[in-house]
């Protein structure tokens, strides 16, 4: 079982890091700490952690029954490889795309990064932004210069393997991606294992014509306790597309919290969740329209089997002055099992007049009608189910555009459906 | 053949069906009439082995063997086709994955070699072109957008690529016009075949001007009242089902 993680030992190690850290590092943790010493770990008295009690998580016993897969390679891709929360210099290839370690940033007295790092859409009270501030030490820090196209995707390889030694305080990881006017990059994260207690934020800031296509793969075991936020800023013209796929943890969490800076900006953030056993998996969206004529679309699609919880808040909010915002938003569930369960909590805040929102949740079952028909054409139960909760996700798949990608993604929807949906499948 | 013995029927707790009995042989067509709320769809369902249509006694024999305990899968299998009135609209599942996936699951379960991509393909491409179905159609989301006719043609390509022993159509006109109509009676016609029954539930008779049955049945609270050559549905269209029915009462 792990240890309790007390809020007592995160302070004194803040302080112990603040007191070892560069003049503007000591500045930037003591801020957080003292934000987040206020507040302490979210538990279900926080409104935005009323669903998802990460305080009563960290103090539950955890189960370890799945089995555990290698974490996937991406051929061609550029790596960044954690092995239980430490950058692994021997299995990681992001030198080659000028990408530097968290660790050496952080220790310069003047980095360039120093006025970047955590100061991305800036969440001055988000208890576990600052907790991850006033403790991070291992993590990644890439710049691509203006006009620059990454050939090849970056890949965040976060991987935590059975036998972790716990630490008490968790791991806590930080990513910077800086990309200049009109630069593109792929950025693929993937999250395997079971880290007993993670959070990783990973900031992105896109400035003008600038493109990021950010792939979000958790592939968590039971046991897994992980929550993890995105923190972006959105030039003017510049585009973020976002595909997320998580099959929740113990505690599993994503907050996607982007601002759209800079006027026809665009954020298009797609994502399935399949959940099953009594895993939790929280998708949580903060949609900042501060620019006029920016767009936004989120869809996400959640499966949820035994006695699975699913939680999706998704916030859109616009700014006074930004005019002609277009932002959609849907979440559509489909629960396979009477136990299982999915809260929905959509928000808008609008301060602009002239503006097209729009919100919508569905919730619902396998179709009864439709299982019969494919039954009823020789299809067996098992896989005719698999084959509409297949159908019911291609939609979110198919946002991936790298074949290689999704061919990845859809590998572990196709493991999932073969323990949880049936005993076949149908990716094609 | 098809011999349904005394089949009596439960939906919701409801009697439906209410001591039905019926026969089959191999190579005829059999039309089931009747007024609305006879229980001609659940007959249908019944058949086919929907989950919540619970026999409560009688059976249903086919070739020999009582299927009221099998799986639809298993029906389907044993030759057993339902043509849907309300074919499902299945999106993010193509037409072709689809019939690959049902005809190969169909030999699996009989024990028979599965095709291989190339069998597949030039079968498919046959009966499509006999129906009218475009390649186009083929590779969209099963039934996802499709016409009336369309669906209905679909339909008749799965009962033509599946080659079932017993198809039974359910409202298998409604919702067409004349010309589709004729197209789905054609492609069906083209499937009789002496080892093939039919089985057509039809709630007007001018799908059976079209498909043409050895023997009509009335149903009319859930039991068969009435059966006679094709001169039957003539006088149903004249005098209507109550005369007809209460002269048979």
């Amino acid at each position: 079982m792990a240890k309790m993680v007390s809020l007592d030992n995160l302070l004194a190690n803040a302080a112990v890091r603040r007191a070892e850290a560069t003049p503007w590092l000591g500045a930037l943790i003591g801020e957080a700490t003292e934000k987040f010493a206020h507040v302490g770990l979210p538990n279900r008295r926080n409104e935005a952690w009323r669903y998802s009690d990460l305080s009563k998580a960290l103090h539950e016993a955890t189960r370890s029954e799945s089995e555990q897969g290698a974490a996937p390679t991406l051929a061609g891709a550029c790596v960044a490889a954690f092995e239980n929360g430490v950058l692994d210099e021997s299995q990681s290839t992001y030198g080659a795309m000028g990408a530097r370690s968290l660790r050496q940033v952080l220790a310069e007295n003047a980095s360039p990064f120093a006025s970047i790092i955590g100061r991305v859409n800036g969440q001055p009270d988000h208890p576990i932004i600052n907790l991850n501030t006033a403790l991070m030490e291992e993590g990644l820090v890439l710049r691509v210069p203006a006009d620059v196209t990454l050939a090849t995707p970056l890949h965040l390889r976060f991987n935590w393997r059975g036998g972790e030694p716990r630490s008490e305080d968790g791991r806590h990881l930080r990513i910077l991606v800086v990309l200049e006017d009109g630069a593109r990059a792929t950025l693929f994260e993937s999250h395997d294992g079971a880290p007993g207690f993670a959070t990783v934020v990973t900031e992105v800031r896109l400035a003008a014509a600038a493109k990021l296509t950010h792939i979000r793969l958790e592939n968590f075991t039971d046991a897994a306790r992980q929550t993890a936020a995105t923190l972006g800023e959105i030039g003017e013209k510049a585009l973020y597309r976002g595909f997320y796929f998580s099959q929740g943890g113990h505690f599993a969490r994503h907050e996607a919290l982007l601002k759209l800076a800079g006027e026809e900006a665009h954020v298009g953030v797609d994502a399935a969740y399949m959940v099953a056993d009594r895993r939790h998996c929280d998708n949580t969206t903060i949609i900042e329209h501060a620019s006029p004529n920016t767009t936004s679309n989120q869809v996400f699609r959640g499966v949820l089997a035994g006695s699975a919880r699913g939680v999706y808040q998704g916030c859109v909010k616009v700014a006074k002055g930004a005019q002609k915002t277009d932002a959609r938003q849907l979440s559509r569930a489909m629960l396979l099992s009477h136990k299982a369960e999915i809260i929905t909590k959509p928000e808008l805040e609008i301060f602009a007049d002239d503006v097209k929102c729009s919100h919508g949740a569905t919730a619902g079952e396998l179709d009864a009608s439709a299982l019969f028909f494919l039954r009823a054409r020789g299809i067996p139960e098992a896989e005719a189910r698999a084959m509409l909760v297949e159908a019911f996700l291609v939609e979110a798949m198919d946002a991936v555009e790298s074949e290689a990608m999704r061919g990845l993604v859809a590998n572990c929807a196709r493991l999932w459906m073969r323990r949880h949906a049936g005993e076949a499948s149908h990716v094609e | 053949m098809l011999e349904i013995k005394d089949l009596h029927v439960n939906v919701h707790g409801k009697e439906i069906l209410k001591g039905l009995s019926l026969k089959v042989p191999p190579g005829e067509v059999h039309a089931i009439m009747g007024p609305n709320g006879a229980g001609k769809s659940t007959t249908s369902y019944t058949l086919a082995g929907r989950a919540g249509y619970e026999v409560t006694s009688g059976e249903i024999g086919f070739h020999g063997e009582d299927v009221t305990a099998l799986s639809p899968e298993e029906r389907a299998a044993r030759g057993i086709f339902l043509a849907f009135q309300y074919p499902m609209e299945i999106p993010g599942v193509t037409s072709m994955n689809f019939l690959k996936t049902a005809m190969n699951s169909q030999a699996k379960l009989r024990g028979e070699p599965e095709l291989d991509a190339a069998q597949f393909l030039r079968r498919v491409r046959a009966a499509a072109k006999e129906l009218n179905i475009s390649e186009e159609m083929l590779k969209r989301p099963l039934n996802v957008g499709f016409s009336g006719g369309e669906k209905k043609r679909n339909e008749t390509l799965q009962m033509a690529l599946l080659k079932p022993r017993l198809a039974i159509l359910d409202e298998m006109d409604s919702g067409l016009d004349i010309d589709a109509m004729k197209l789905v009676a054609e492609g069906v016609n083209k499937l009789r075949a002496p080892d093939r029954s039919f089985l057509v539930i039809t709630h007007y008779q001018r799908l059976l001007d079209y498909i043409t049955p050895d023997v009509i049945h009335i149903l009319s609270d859930g039991k068969i009242v009435l059966s006679g050559d094709k001169s039957l549905a003539l006088q149903l269209e004249e005098k209507g089902y109550d005369a007809v029915i209460n002269k048979a009462a």
